[in-house]
């Protein structure tokens, strides 16, 4: 069944900008990656004290989620298994694996291997929002909007899911970019309906 | 419709023995197969001690008529699978719908490991044939084509509860009536990746491991291949000798904790036991052996414990970790510990745990440790949990 899908809510971390439905919500000041997604954490006030384990693709994957979903999802309206999560980044999980080689020659860090896969992300945000439906992350070039409308109408038009958070989270050192969107079938008070353009529109302009 | 999905033949492989006779045989003799690496060219040699198959690539190719150069991963799974397929000799085969759904976490990747030692200095350089089945996928065509099994192949790789997985999908398809027979189980060959990332992990015992023991270390690993032939209604009934025993129950639940570790009240374990039982029908009094999952790892075997204790307490059957003789397989561990469980079943059996010493302080259990049999067992639990949180739990029942 086809069905009227909408972008219920948006956020995006770039270039040190945290904006949320096209409004900034907090700029940072450091230059460094690691730092500057530390500042978003506290900015914020969230209280999740594994953040502070994981490597900074999940910290940025997780950060946006966190506040995509803040006021404006309703996990009560969802079975675990209705919500799902479809990613795509250009660099996997290089900024960690490089950081894992690094530690090789000395002891082998435990804590940074097993964040070697990209898709551990994924787990991070199911993990904290109680999500069990379909997942996936694809490593390609560049966003390509219109493979994940693709991706996501398919589990949304077979029932598969009932809200999908899609989108992308890449980093590699000092490089990120995270933009995520919560796609529902019900239109909220701000939704846009879920395009390709209307995806490209929120990914280029922040 | 098949109402049962019945165990028909069985094959393994793994460092204890070649075929299904030579491991009753060590079982029997209580002896384990650890010992220094001699198959791979590592910087752990005399270090951490494996569980090798005793067979090397070219005896494997020799046994299984398959070139030397091809994965062991390969191999191994052949060598299996084709002793199942034989052990069921299922009349007019290639008249029925047949399956394999076979399991791994490696696939090639010992072939390219080769590929990448010349790679790595020269991108010109390195046979291409050496990662050409490179993919878990490429093991599972292989020998389904050897074997005949023409109508259906499906690789499952969820870590080590991967072949577990796969032999209870394999009862699906039969009990929805896609298949008539499906080889199902699992294969996993040692290579420098797996060795390399246990030991990132700091989880592997440099002494030969003690699941279940108080001061266990962690795990040794081992490598090896195991498979269940399992059959409808209708095949069951023309066979030439009586099925094993059927599979009565399974079930698998995530833990969804961590990347690599179980959560520590052992959720996911607990739930695959539990819901297991809920689908056999059986109580947990009915059990007359769990074949533990039992690493040997504190985390794995502290969480599992607790979640037997909260399906079991207060009467437990007797249990044991066959990977104290096997090491652990990975990826085919699910396979090689069902076809224990069915010879468990067939020739009332108990597997002892080796080298168990000292009872786990927060444990009210411990493993049998003396090898036995002239037992009834009627149903046999087998226990393959996975990095992830993957938990399965199947129960095979007699007949």
């Amino acid at each position: 069944m086809l069905s009227e899908k909408y972008i219920t809510s948006s956020c995006t971390i770039s270039k040190g900008i945290v904006s949320k439905n096209g409004s900034n919500l907090f700029e940072g000041q450091d230059s460094d990656t690691s730092a500057f997604l530390l500042s978003i954490y506290q900015h914020f006030k969230l209280n999740y004290p594994k953040f502070y384990k994981m490597d900074n693709l999940s910290k940025l994957g997780w950060l946006t989620s966190e506040i995509l979903l803040k006021d404006d999802f309703k996990p009560h309206l969802y079975q675990p298994e209705q919500v799902g999560v479809v990613l795509a980044n250009a660099n996997s999980s290089l900024d960690d694996d490089i950081k894992y080689y690094a530690s090789v020659s000395d002891v082998p860090s435990p804590s940074l291997f097993v964040y070697t896969l990209p898709n551990i992300m994924i787990g991070e945000i199911c993990i904290r929002n109680n999500f069990k439906g379909e997942h996936a992350l694809f490593v390609q070039e560049k966003f390509d909007a219109d493979f994940i409308e693709t991706q996501v109408n398919y589990l949304l038009d077979n029932d598969l899911l009932e809200a999908c958070i899609c989108g992308w989270v890449d980093v590699l050192e000092h490089d990120y970019k995270a933009m995520l969107l919560l796609v529902e079938k019900e239109k909220g008070e701000q939704a846009l309906p879920f395009s390709k353009d209307n995806m490209n529109s929120i990914f280029i302009n922040n | 419709m098949s109402s049962t999905a019945y165990i028909a033949g069985v094959g393994v492989i793994s460092a204890i023995g070649n075929n299904v006779p030579e491991h009753l045989a060590a079982f029997e003799r209580e002896e384990a197969s650890m010992g220094e690496i001699t198959m791979l060219d590592t910087i752990y040699h005399g270090k951490i001690p494996v569980a090798e198959v005793k067979l090397k690539n070219n005896e494997l190719a020799n046994m299984t008529g398959m070139p030397p150069d091809i994965s062991r991963t390969t191999l191994l799974s052949l060598v299996a699978a084709q002793e199942a397929l034989t052990d069921a000799g299922i009349p007019d085969l290639n008249k029925l719908r047949t399956g394999f759904v076979s399991a791994n976490t490696v696939g090639g990747m010992d072939k390219s490991e080769d590929f990448f030692i010349d790679f790595i200095k020269d991108n010109s350089k390195g046979k291409l044939k050496n990662v050409y089945d490179h993919e878990c996928g490429s093991v599972t065509e292989i020998v389904a084509e050897k074997l005949g099994l023409k109508d259906y192949m499906t690789t499952i790789s969820t870590a080590c509860s991967s072949s577990a997985n796969a032999i209870f999908y394999g009862a699906r398809l039969i009990k929805n009536d896609v298949l008539d027979v499906v080889v199902a189980g699992g294969t996993d060959a040692l290579t420098k990746f797996t060795l390399n990332g246990f030991n990132t992990l700091m989880i592997l015992d440099p002494e030969f491991c003690k699941p279940f023991d108080e001061h266990r270390q962690g795990l040794n690993l081992g490598e090896g291949a195991g498979y269940v032939v399992l059959v409808s209604d209708k095949v069951a009934k023309t066979l030439n000798k009586a099925p094993y025993c059927k599979l009565s129950g399974y079930n698998n639940s995530n833990d969804a904790y961590h990347q690599t570790a179980s959560s520590p009240d052992g959720t996911g374990s607990y739930l695959a036991m539990k819901g297991a039982l809920e689908k056999s029908g059986l109580r947990p009094s009915d059990i007359d052996y769990i074949n533990l999952h039992g690493t040997g790892t504190p985390n794995n075997d502290s969480a599992e414990g607790t979640a037997i204790t909260r399906v079991f307490d207060p009467k437990y059957p007797p249990v044991s970790s066959t990977k104290s003789f096997t090491g652990h397989t990975l990826g085919a561990s699910g396979g090689v510990e069902a076809v224990f469980s069915v010879l468990a079943i067939k020739n009332g059996l108990i597997y002892p745990n080796l080298r168990f010493e000292i009872r786990m302080t927060e444990l009210p259990f411990q493993p049998e440790t003396k090898f036995r049999k002239g037992q009834n067992i009627t149903h046999v639990m087998s226990n393959s949990f996975g990095f992830g949180g993957n938990c399965t739990s199947l129960i095979f029942s007699k007949i």
